[in-house]
């Protein structure tokens, strides 16, 4: 006896109503169902099994040391230029710790302080000097700056009677820059030098005294040393001689 | 004040009028150094660098109520000594036009004027060859160089994009190999 008449036997002795019924489907499946089942199932499967463990290889301890192996990587980066250096030129690289240049002790030490005193003060300009030669810098600066200024106003007036024309000129471009360029040499500068009087020079300085100030320049000139208004009329580079002697002291 | 507060904390004293000083301070002594070094490579002598440094803080105390705190403080402040010092040289080179001695211009005179000038070591090479450079591939140099500053950072503080900085910095190193090389 084939499975299925004692299947249909059986249920004879069951119920006979029932065995007399005809098996039909009476459910509906879209069209296609079937078609690709097996292959959406199983990939479903898998995406499921992959949610579940997504990362199955990391490392033992890696999140544990994540953070301190990124500031590591940052401080890579920080210290490329040191690498890259060594990469460019190896002799720049070894030279980087060799260092030359000195700073007075204790420089940083009230460096604030003198900053916030200057901002307090500051309508007085102060500049800090630290040694007469600098400050004979400004000196001559100022000097050879007001020989210029004065004889470029000369030489403009001189120059031509149209005074709108040599406004106008005077006006683009600052005097002393004008006449600068007249004066390509010492000795060019020093002729000019000749015909300035004492009184000239000293009215310029009179006028432009804010960038020096006079407490330092007593406390750092010997006035014993400086030239005399004869030395001026016996030498034409009494003052040029006089800077290049206390630059070569300061040096020394 | 001893410790070092962050730029955070020592901007939001500074608008309060009670601590603006002693945050003021604490700007100086937090950068002082750095910037005074990067202000003497540039110009040389000490004297200069103080005189720099000082007006350069002057001026930081009188924007710094403006200062957006978008960027920051650090590049802020390295723009500002960068150009001041820039601002200086310039009126140096002016000054230079009308000096006496023809000898008495050029930074590598400064250089060769130092009590401690041995043109036959390589550290003072090393600076002529640098001072041989032009102004701004003299400032990227510098930065990367001795402040190792990150070229992100430098494009803020001399408004050039990262590649040119890097291209800059390349050609400046091989020149100053050069130089030394054969000086």
């Amino acid at each position: 006896m084939k499975k299925s008449e004692e299947i249909s036997v059986e249920l004879m002795h069951i119920s006979p109503a029932l065995a007399k019924i005809e098996k039909v489907n009476v459910f509906a499946v879209p069209e296609g169902y079937f078609d690709g089942l097996a292959e959406k199932i199983a990939t479903t499967v898998f995406l499921q099994q992959e949610k579940k463990e997504p990362f199955q290889k990391v490392p033992e301890g890696y999140f544990d040391s994540l953070s301190s192996r990124i500031i590591s990587k940052i401080k890579e980066e920080e210290k490329s230029a040191d690498a890259e250096i060594k990469a460019i030129s190896p002799a720049l690289h070894y030279l980087k710790e060799e260092h030359v240049f000195d700073l007075p002790a204790g420089y940083f030490d009230n460096l604030s302080d003198k900053i916030l005193n200057r901002i307090k003060n500051e309508n007085g300009k102060v500049i800090v000097l630290n040694s007469a030669r600098k400050w004979w810098k400004y000196a001559a600066a100022a000097v050879i700056a007001g020989i210029i200024t004065i004889f470029s106003f000369q030489f403009i007036n001189f120059k031509s009677g149209d005074t709108k024309t040599n406004s106008i000129v005077s006006t683009k471009m600052p005097a002393y820059m004008q006449l600068a360029s007249h004066y390509k040499t010492a000795k060019e500068i020093n002729q000019g030098i000749e015909s300035l009087s004492d009184d000239e020079i000293a009215g310029y300085l009179e006028k432009n005294t804010s960038i020096l100030d006079d407490e330092e320049l007593i406390k750092n000139t010997d006035t014993k040393e400086l030239p005399t208004p004869d030395d001026y009329l016996i030498d034409d580079n009494a003052l040029s001689n006089y800077l290049q002697k206390i630059n070569v002291e300061s040096k020394n | 004040m001893t410790q070092i507060q962050n730029d955070q904390e020592l901007l939001a004293l500074f608008k309060e009028p009670a601590t603006k000083e002693q945050a003021f301070t604490g700007i100086i002594k937090k950068y002082q150094e750095k910037l005074y070094w990067h202000i003497r490579r540039m110009v040389i002598s000490h004297d200069d660098a103080d005189d720099v440094l000082q007006n350069m803080f002057i001026k930081v105390w009188k924007g710094l109520d403006n200062f957006r705190e978008d960027s920051q403080l650090y590049t802020w402040l390295y723009r500002i000594a960068t150009n001041e010092s820039l601002t200086f040289l310039a009126k140096a080179k002016k000054r230079s036009s009308i000096s006496i001695s023809d000898d008495e211009n050029g930074l590598s005179n400064k250089l060769k004027s130092d009590n401690h000038f041995d043109a036959n070591k390589l550290e003072w090479k090393l600076q002529l060859a640098i001072q041989s450079l032009p102004e701004k591939q003299r400032l990227v140099f510098n930065l990367r160089y001795y402040d190792e500053m990150p070229y992100e950072e430098m494009s803020h503080v001399l408004e050039t994009s990262e590649g040119a900085l890097k291209a800059s910095y390349h050609h400046a190193a091989k020149k100053i190999e050069n130089y030394i090389l054969n000086n």
